[in-house]
């Protein structure tokens, strides 16, 4: 009996992490005017505290050949766990936006290519956990060759 | 004479009752010290009451001050300084808003910090833009709202006190806190 | 038990301004109460949006006006005073007369951008001029301006374009296109900066956006940045960035569609949304949308009736999960409340 309970509370915990997920928008989503210019926004699912979440950002870019990355401030709004990532990172070259967040003992991922009029929303991945290098540099090589919609 | 170059103790918005004295008796050194005390708020509450007008905060910034020098001899020291103080800056600025009923603000931007240039990060022209936003935000708040919230902000003044200052109840004075930043924050979040 | 609602003492608690009884009250009134839980945060986020507004020092002209009228010998005091008094009463008249019999003073920068742009019948061949409400903006196929909206934003004037400067106010920038076309980039809180056209008016919501009249009165919007709210006797069409909306006069605003929407879906939606040609129409629009086309069935919603309703109800759903909170039967009813959850819930998918 008690190794039924136990592994039904692995089993939830198991659940509950594969929960923690990002969910992305356009700027109206947020309802809040000051992220009209953002790039994208953000909202965290699955976290039963989003206050004590924690969420980061960076712009990985390939800019005349050169690879490059950038920490991101991710704004966080009014309301719990909606957040806008706003462009810091150049004009020039092909950049998308990784997110990466834990709760608790939960992770998660993304990945978002930017396009100049904005997110590309097809071409985004999400993962149960941070992307990882290669991931990132498959998405930007598929960027740069103009494979997305 | 008042030695002005001793520290005040007071509460950060409370200048000394020395000083006020020294006013009384026509000492023009503590006329000064009255005015570079309380000078930054009156000026700012009015500014923003007036959305960036400095022709009509300055206006009403010099109203205040000559009233409060030539009237002090009347001051009795039944109630605190500011309230007075501030119930000369609710009128001064509630009156000139009755004028300027149909009128207002300036163009152009010549008292705002300038907006970041094109080569500027993203994140500080949004910052500068929410800055922008909130002080539009704030001027376009009813009257009796404006000169409510813009009080408490800059003032941090008692709910007793903002009482005082606006000829109302402390009742009334919660309402109008309670309204004013709810508007405030819908104008803010849009949808 | 407090079972008031305390909307009015919800600065107060957040200030620390209420007895403790009454404190202790209002929590557990609060904590039990969704309506007031979400009002306190309301006020909490005026409160902290303040911390923007800076301190400012006034200039030393004024102390040295002051400390000018205070120059003067005692004796005379009072005679300043009644002097002071006197010359108030009559500025103060003036201005009141100046007030009522001129138009309000707030003019705002126009610049000229191209060929020579007239404002206020006055031909603008270099440099820049100032327009106030009431006046004018005329463009031919040559000549562009630039608006400048208060301390807003900018508008940009195309050719041949008739624009007219109806309000500049804090609370209310407002302006009439008669026809041409402007692109308006606003940093504003919502629902400051308007355009009145022959079939509605546009108001921002924080945005950037193209605006486009013809002589008959019949506009598109369409919006790059931000959200915009295109609004006619009780009618309204969100329009978020990357999608368009076509109004007419006498009819108001259509409904909103992205740029990107299959063609076949915008060809039957203009159909559908103006000429009210039904059936064949609405299935077209129904099996061609996109999840992100649910912006477009959204605001169908709202102008059929109740079986074509079910039929976008059911498409919706088949598009992306309802949020709970939403229900079949509150959605067909329109209930407000139902369908602003639903809204909120899908703009993350447009």
């Amino acid at each position: 009996m008690l190794r039924l309970a136990i592994a039904v509370c692995v089993l939830a915990t198991f659940a509950l992490a594969q929960d923690f997920k990002f969910i992305i928008g356009s700027p109206v989503a947020s309802q809040d005017f000051q992220f009209k210019s953002a790039a994208f926004v953000f909202r965290t699912e699955g976290c039963a505290d989003p206050a004590k979440s924690q969420i980061g950002a960076t712009a990985e870019g390939i800019v005349k050949g050169t690879r490059r990355s950038i920490a991101l401030k991710v704004m966080a709004s009014a309301k719990p766990g909606v957040y806008a990532v706003v462009q810091t990172w150049p004009a020039e070259g092909d950049w998308l936006v990784s997110l990466r967040g834990t709760c608790a003992d939960a992770n998660a991922g993304a990945i978002v290519p930017i396009r100049g009029t904005g997110f590309v929303r097809e071409s985004s991945k999400f993962f149960s956990r941070p992307a990882t290098d290669s991931e990132i540099d498959a998405a930007l090589k598929a960027l740069a060759q103009g494979d997305h919609k | 004479m008042v030695d002005l170059s001793e520290p005040l103790r007071q509460p950060a918005n409370q200048i000394g009752a020395e000083i006020v004295a020294a006013c009384r008796s026509g000492d023009r050194d503590a006329f000064r010290a009255l005015y570079d005390f309380y000078k930054g708020r009156v000026y700012s509450v009015a500014l923003y009451f007036f959305h960036g007008d400095q022709a009509a905060a300055g206006d009403v910034t010099q109203q205040v001050f000559l009233k409060l020098m030539t009237g002090i001899g009347q001051f009795r020291g039944d109630s605190l300084f500011s309230t007075w103080l501030y119930r000369l800056v609710v009128n001064a600025c509630m009156d000139a808003a009755r004028l300027r009923k149909s009128d207002a603000t300036v163009s152009g931007r010549s008292w705002l910090e300038s907006v970041a240039g094109p080569d500027s990060q993203e994140r500080d022209y949004l910052r500068a833009q929410t800055a922008t936003s909130v002080r539009a935000a704030v001027a376009a708040l009813p009257p009796k709202f404006r000169i409510a919230v813009l009080l408490r902000y800059f003032e941090d003044l008692s709910y007793e006190e903002m009482a005082k200052a606006l000829h109302c109840s402390m009742g009334t004075v919660a309402s109008r806190l309670s309204r004013g930043h709810r508007i405030l924050a819908e104008k803010l979040r849009g949808l | 038990m407090f079972t008031r609602h305390v909307s009015r003492q919800l600065a107060a608690h957040i200030d620390g301004e209420l007895s403790p009884q009454k404190a202790g009250n209002a929590a557990r009134h609060i904590a039990q109460c969704a309506d007031c839980r979400a009002e306190r945060e309301q006020v909490k986020y005026g409160m902290d949006a303040l911390d923007q507004l800076a301190p400012v020092a006034p200039p030393d002209a004024i102390w040295m006006s002051i400390e000018a009228a205070l120059r003067r010998p005692e004796s005379s005091v009072r005679e300043w005073r009644l002097a002071f008094a006197a010359s108030a009463i009559l500025i103060l008249s003036g201005a009141a007369y100046w007030a009522v019999t001129h138009r309000p003073g707030v003019r705002w920068e126009v610049l000229r951008t191209g060929g020579a742009p007239v404002v206020n019948q006055k031909r603008i061949v270099r440099g820049g001029s100032r327009i106030g409400a009431g006046e004018w903006i005329e463009t031919d196929s040559e000549s562009r301006a630039r608006l400048q909206v208060g301390e807003i934003g900018s508008v940009e004037v195309g050719p041949n374009t008739r624009l007219r400067v109806v309000a500049a106010r804090p609370g209310e920038h407002r302006l009439a296109l008669a026809r041409g076309e402007i692109r308006a980039k606003i940093s504003a809180p919502p629902r400051l900066f308007f355009v009145d056209t022959g079939s509605g008016t546009a108001v921002d919501l924080g945005c950037e956006y193209t605006l486009v009249a013809d002589d008959g009165g019949n506009d598109l919007l369409r919006v790059s940045k931000g959200w915009v709210s295109f609004q006619w006797k009780g009618l309204e069409s969100l329009v978020p960035a990357g999608a368009s909306c076509r109004t007419r006069p006498g009819v108001g605003p259509g409904i909103p569609y992205f740029e990107d929407a299959p063609e076949r879906l915008k060809q039957a939606l203009e159909i559908f949304g103006f000429e009210k040609a039904g059936d064949e129409a609405l299935r077209t629009i129904l099996t061609e949308a996109r999840v992100r086309d649910t912006l477009t069935l959204w605001h169908l919603l709202w102008r059929v009736d109740v079986e074509d309703r079910a039929r976008i109800y059911d498409r919706i759903a088949s598009l992306t999960p309802v949020p709970a909170g939403v229900s079949r039967e509150q959605a067909l009813k329109l209930d407000r409340g139902t369908l602003s959850r639903w809204k909120d819930e899908l703009a993350w998918t447009w």
